[in-house]
């Protein structure tokens, strides 16, 4: 029975098969299930060895309880990964939607945002494809790839993110203000604020786009498109300001 | 047999049942009782009201758990049963955990309710005329643990202590993968 000794044996839809595996509760069903998908078995090939075999194999696949390397490819194949300081509005709010949801099993989505196609203008710039596909139909090119090839695009991205909510986090914070807090409401006027908080933080991205837009959803695709952090730069100035 | 305040209680392994064994071990598992409370509801539960403690010195008190807590015999692993005309084993020559019956047993210990014991024994106790489908089966497996119940306790405690040297040997105890935030 061969069995892989590193990560950089295992794929992304591997890792993924691997991650969704850690909901089982109970450790040794949940360990037995991942040696059978990295020996390639069905678990109930397993079932019938003696507990003292299977922790042998056990032992040689700890790896799984270690995080893939850090150190990610800024090339795979056509696709180029897109420097996160040159994000668009859109592209990061998809992003936090896909990070929100579950990292680890929308790693391909996630990596579908991030590399991209890119090419040289006429003018020698060069310019990447615009984000007008959906992750969703664009993520299984990446699972073929080694998870070592990819999975540093995670911290990356929530370091980025850490670094971005210290700068514009003033700026969600009337949105999500006492978003932690379960307030009690005291009487209905207070219970319709509520609501209208818990509104206003499920619709949050939304309502950023309609104001930006001057609520002309027209221009919603023009706004998706900017520059992330020019765009939070301006927004910033014009909290400060007052204008 | 040990008597306490003139009543005679089972404390010897021999003379417990499995049933009454898993309920002791329930009442010593509940982390809201202290030590003086579960002893007293060990005895309560083997036949000594609670009442009867009330004129007893704490050093009394002592002597008589010790005297509850001093088990005789060690008994030994016993592979093969006889109820109602059918054979249960356990296993052959050696005990060996299978990786089946060890899934089965975390899950069963894992659930944490009172019938542990006995339902852990009816996964390694297989009757010989059935098939393996058949051994696994919730209803049969729950089957045999109300037959095992009735057993005394001497059958389970060499398996307790088997199942457990072995699980902490070789169930990993890594935590889950939580990785980045």
């Amino acid at each position: 029975m061969h069995l892989p000794k590193s990560w950089s044996e295992i794929d992304v839809l591997q890792f993924k098969e691997i991650r969704e595996l850690y909901t089982i509760p109970e450790v040794f069903n949940r360990e037995i299930e991942i040696l059978a998908i990295l020996a390639d078995v069905s678990s109930e090939e397993l079932e019938d060895l003696d507990i003292e075999e299977v922790t042998a194999m056990i032992s040689q696949i700890k790896f799984v309880n270690s995080e893939p390397s850090k150190q990610y490819k800024h090339q795979l194949d056509d696709y180029h990964f897109k420097s996160l300081d040159k994000l668009t509005v859109g592209e990061y709010i998809d992003l936090e939607h896909y990070f929100s949801k579950d990292y680890n099993q929308n790693i391909g989505h996630i990596a579908s945002i991030l590399y991209r196609q890119k090419s040289v203008d006429q003018w020698g710039v060069t310019v990447f494809e615009p984000y007008n596909f959906s992750p969703r139909v664009r993520y299984e090119l990446f699972e073929d790839y080694c998870i070592n090839d990819i999975y540093g695009i995670i911290p990356e991205f929530i370091s980025f993110r850490e670094n971005f909510m210290d700068t514009y986090g003033n700026l969600f914070h009337d949105n999500t203000a006492d978003a932690d807090d379960e307030v009690r409401p005291t009487n209905s006027e207070e219970a319709k604020e509520i609501q209208k908080e818990k509104s206003q933080l499920k619709w949050g991205w939304e309502r950023l786009i309609y104001s930006l837009c001057n609520e002309d959803l027209t221009k919603f695709e023009e706004v998706t498109n900017l520059p992330l952090i020019m765009t939070f730069n301006m927004l910033a100035m014009k909290k400060e300001l007052n204008i | 047999m040990v008597t306490i305040l003139g009543i005679e209680v089972p404390n010897q392994l021999n003379e417990l049942t499995v049933q009454q064994f898993e309920t002791i071990t329930t009442i010593h598992a509940n982390t809201d009782l202290d030590a003086i409370d579960k002893h007293l509801q060990v005895f309560e539960f083997l036949g000594v009201p609670t009442i009867e403690w009330d004129n007893v010195e704490i050093e009394e008190f002592k002597e008589i758990v010790r005297n509850f807590n001093d088990i005789q015999s060690k008994p030994e692993l016993v592979n093969t049963l006889e109820i109602d005309g059918y054979t249960y084993t356990a296993f052959e020559d050696k005990f060996k955990l299978s990786v089946k019956d060890t899934k089965h047993i975390e899950k069963i210990m894992h659930s944490k309710h009172k019938g542990y014991i006995s339902e852990l024994l009816a996964v390694l106790f297989k009757r010989t005329d059935l098939t393996k489908v058949e051994h696994y089966s919730d209803a049969h497996i729950k089957l045999k643990a109300k037959l095992i119940r009735e057993l005394k306790a001497e059958l389970a405690v060499p398996y307790l202590v088997e199942i457990g040297q072995k699980l902490s040997k070789h169930i990993p105890k890594d935590a889950p993968t939580e990785i980045l935030e």
